[in-house]
């Protein structure tokens, strides 16, 4: 199936799509440049410093071209858009007293999150701050019961783990997998989710091992994979997901790997070179080729003169801003104060949300968030489409 | 005002941190690098004992309390007959183990973190009443360390401190004020650990890593060692600083290496003009 095809024909017009929610917004405003009225302010919590500042000050840097992109359109109803930014380090113990900067300082209503532990952190403290949280990308399975006060706009591990484990079962004939994974947060919930999908289907594990997030030499827990002889193996990995697939082909096991959204990144393949061969990864955000908007974040980040980290999470900062805008242009239609409460009702009320870098997103009583899965096998070093699981 | 509610409580809970580690490093001389792992046995005993039976806040946290205690005599006798660099290597490894056990058993919620920690006082005024409980307990065990130190016993664990072979030649049972000094300093951080956990709800293991102990030596080093009011002044420069930069209104990508460098250099520059601590001599405590 072609990209184009995957995204059910429907072709989005490029900069078209872009544009509409804003326009909306400008038209009733009747202004071109949002300026002279009262600023509606979101909070950010990222990592902008620490191991995971790569990736957090992407987010960072793509909410700010969004929110530019509002305000260029006439901001929400001639309101321009300001988002305060504070640093986390993706640790709970700095993201609690950031949130409650924004909440009680800052007076936001609603604040953009990622990171499992930091998300699911300041669950209890959103619920008594009777603030929105909304999550982004982070993509524990517990998130969705954090309570009224948190939602995601990006969807829960159990979607695309649960979708390519039962692919390797049905589709491509795998009857025991190997699975490997970090020993934090991400790596549990994700190797469990693989472990029972591919069970339920049929399938074997045959080895479930986990290693620790500061590992560099995976040789041993190699060697143990290789005795139990697999079809195949899952890795739930990090940003080691490199370290140790090259360390698995240096020893000369053949197997076909699969892993998550995590993988979907093209540094990967210039770290791995040769050795990506047939690596089969998810994603749950179109490209460029299937989705023409995804263009102009990429323009926008050509000016910043590098290639940006984890694209598809990026198209989920752009759209989770758009949110944002749509649920303060809601309340500012109904003549409601900017609360947290309020906010809620909001999202509640405007329940679908069609997005121009991901798709339609739909808020449900559960709080999970059903998207496209894409499949992307590495062929001659570059990610190709290989299903498109709706 | 819930933020200010909860830095005065962080500041709480490090200053008990802080008293607590100079209690053992400062004047004990036990070099240690194992308070985390105390403060998170306080803070998942009180956590999971709330969470599963319902009990009082109070008692949880005093099982909590009870639990480092326990602990902290486990790590005392084990290492009773060493000291200096090689009570450091096995207190790290104590440390790191029971780190491993909390990061690895299922009924602790594993890396994924303990979040049904029960919320004991609900409604506006919750923020002021931890912060009443939290300065309480910090003043508590300030006084009481103030106390011990000032008396026979802390005479005694100076002197062992100085010299632990002119202070057993005394007469002076060297195990026992070790145990003492162990199980008073990480009692107290499990005190810590509790109020933590019923305060934010939400525990992890990687809130209780190893590189802690590196942040509560600086705040009792920058305080001053083997004071009563260093690890005080430490804690509260060290809590707030990093909030006050929030407050300067830096573009997006500057706050965090700000943050960074600012606090760097300035504890740089304290340790340099004042090398003794903020309210110590340069003489004063213990010269590690």
């Amino acid at each position: 199936m072609s990209e184009r095809q995957s995204n059910n024909g429907s072709a989005f017009g490029r900069r078209k799509a872009l544009a509409l929610p804003f326009a909306a917004l400008a038209a009733r405003s009747g202004r071109a440049v949002a300026q002279a009225k009262e600023p509606f302010r979101f909070g950010c919590l990222m990592p902008t410093t620490g191991l995971e500042a790569g990736y957090g000050l992407d987010f960072v840097k793509t909410f700010e071209m969004a929110t530019k992109d509002i305000n260029d359109h006439g901001g929400v109803n001639g309101h321009p858009l300001e988002m305060v930014v504070l640093d986390t380090q993706a640790k709970p113990e700095l993201a609690i007293p950031a949130a409650q900067k924004l909440i009680d300082v800052d007076k936001v209503p609603l604040i953009v999150t990622a990171w499992s532990s930091v998300v699911k952190a300041l669950g209890p403290v959103m619920n008594r701050g009777r603030t929105l949280q909304l999550n982004m990308g982070a993509n524990s399975p517990d998130i969705a019961n954090l309570g009224d006060f948190t939602y995601s706009t990006f969807p829960l591990a159990d979607v695309d783990v649960t979708a390519l484990a039962n692919y390797c079962h049905t589709k491509m004939g795998k009857r025991r997998a190997a699975v490997l994974y970090i020993n934090n947060d991400t790596g549990i919930g994700g190797a469990k989710l693989f472990r029972d999908t591919f069970t339920k289907a049929g399938g074997e594990i045959v080895a479930f091992e986990a290693y620790d997030p500061k590992a560099t030499d995976f040789t041993g827990l190699l060697l143990k994979v290789r005795v139990a002889n697999p079809d195949m193996v899952h890795m739930h990995s990090l940003a080691e997901l490199p370290q140790v697939i090259a360390q698995m082909r240096q020893l000369g096991m053949t197997q076909q790997i699969t892993s998550y959204s995590v993988g979907y990144n093209p540094k990967i393949l210039a770290q791995l070179g040769a050795a990506a061969e047939g690596l089969i990864v998810t994603s749950l955000a179109p490209t460029s080729t299937a989705n023409p908007n995804v263009v102009k974040l990429l323009d926008l980040w050509k000016q910043v003169g590098r290639a940006p980290n984890g694209l598809p999470y990026l198209q989920y900062a752009w759209d989770t801003t758009l949110v944002t805008a749509q649920v303060y242009g809601w309340l500012d239609q109904q003549n409601m104060p900017l609360t947290g409460e309020n906010c809620r009702k909001a999202l509640l009320a405007i329940k679908t949300f069609d997005l121009p870098m991901t798709g339609k997103l739909a808020v449900t009583d559960d709080h999970k968030v059903q998207k496209p899965v894409y499949l992307y096998v590495v062929k001659n070093q570059q990610f190709t489409l290989l299903e498109t699981i709706a | 005002m819930e933020y200010l509610a909860s830095t005065i409580l962080l500041i709480g809970i490090f200053v008990i941190l802080a008293a607590s580690y100079n209690l053992i490093i400062g004047y004990g001389g036990l070099n240690t690098v194992a308070h985390p792992i105390f403060f998170a046995l306080g803070a998942y005993t009180s956590g999971l004992l709330g969470a599963a039976t319902g009990l009082p806040a109070v008692v949880c946290v005093l099982a909590g309390v009870a639990v480092a205690m326990a602990a902290s005599f486990v790590l005392a006798i084990t290492t009773l007959r060493i000291s200096g660099d090689y009570l450091l290597i096995a207190s790290l490894g104590f440390q790191l183990g029971l780190l491993q056990l909390v990061n690895n058993v299922e009924f602790t919620g594993g890396p994924a973190g303990l979040s049904s920690i029960p919320d004991t006082f609900a409604g506006p005024g919750r923020g002021a009443i931890y912060v009443v409980i939290c300065t309480a307990a910090a003043a508590l065990v300030v006084w009481a360390i103030w106390r011990t130190m000032n008396g026979p016993f802390g005479r005694a664990v100076r002197a062992m401190r100085d010299d632990e072979l002119a202070c057993a030649a005394l007469g002076r049972s060297l195990i026992g004020m070790k145990i003492r000094i162990f199980a008073l300093g990480c009692g107290a951080a499990g005190l810590a650990g509790g109020i933590y956990a019923y305060y934010f709800q939400y525990i992890s293991p990687e809130q209780f890593q190893v590189a802690q102990s590196a942040e509560i030596l600086t705040m009792v080093v920058l305080g001053g060692i083997g004071t009563t009011l260093g690890p005080i002044v430490g804690a509260l420069v060290l809590v707030v600083l990093p909030q006050a930069i929030n407050f300067l209104h830096l573009p997006n990508g500057l706050v965090g290496p700000a943050q960074g460098i600012i606090f760097t250099a300035l504890v740089i520059l304290f340790l340099f003009l004042r090398p003794g601590g903020l309210v110590g001599t340069a003489g004063a405590g213990a010269a590690h």
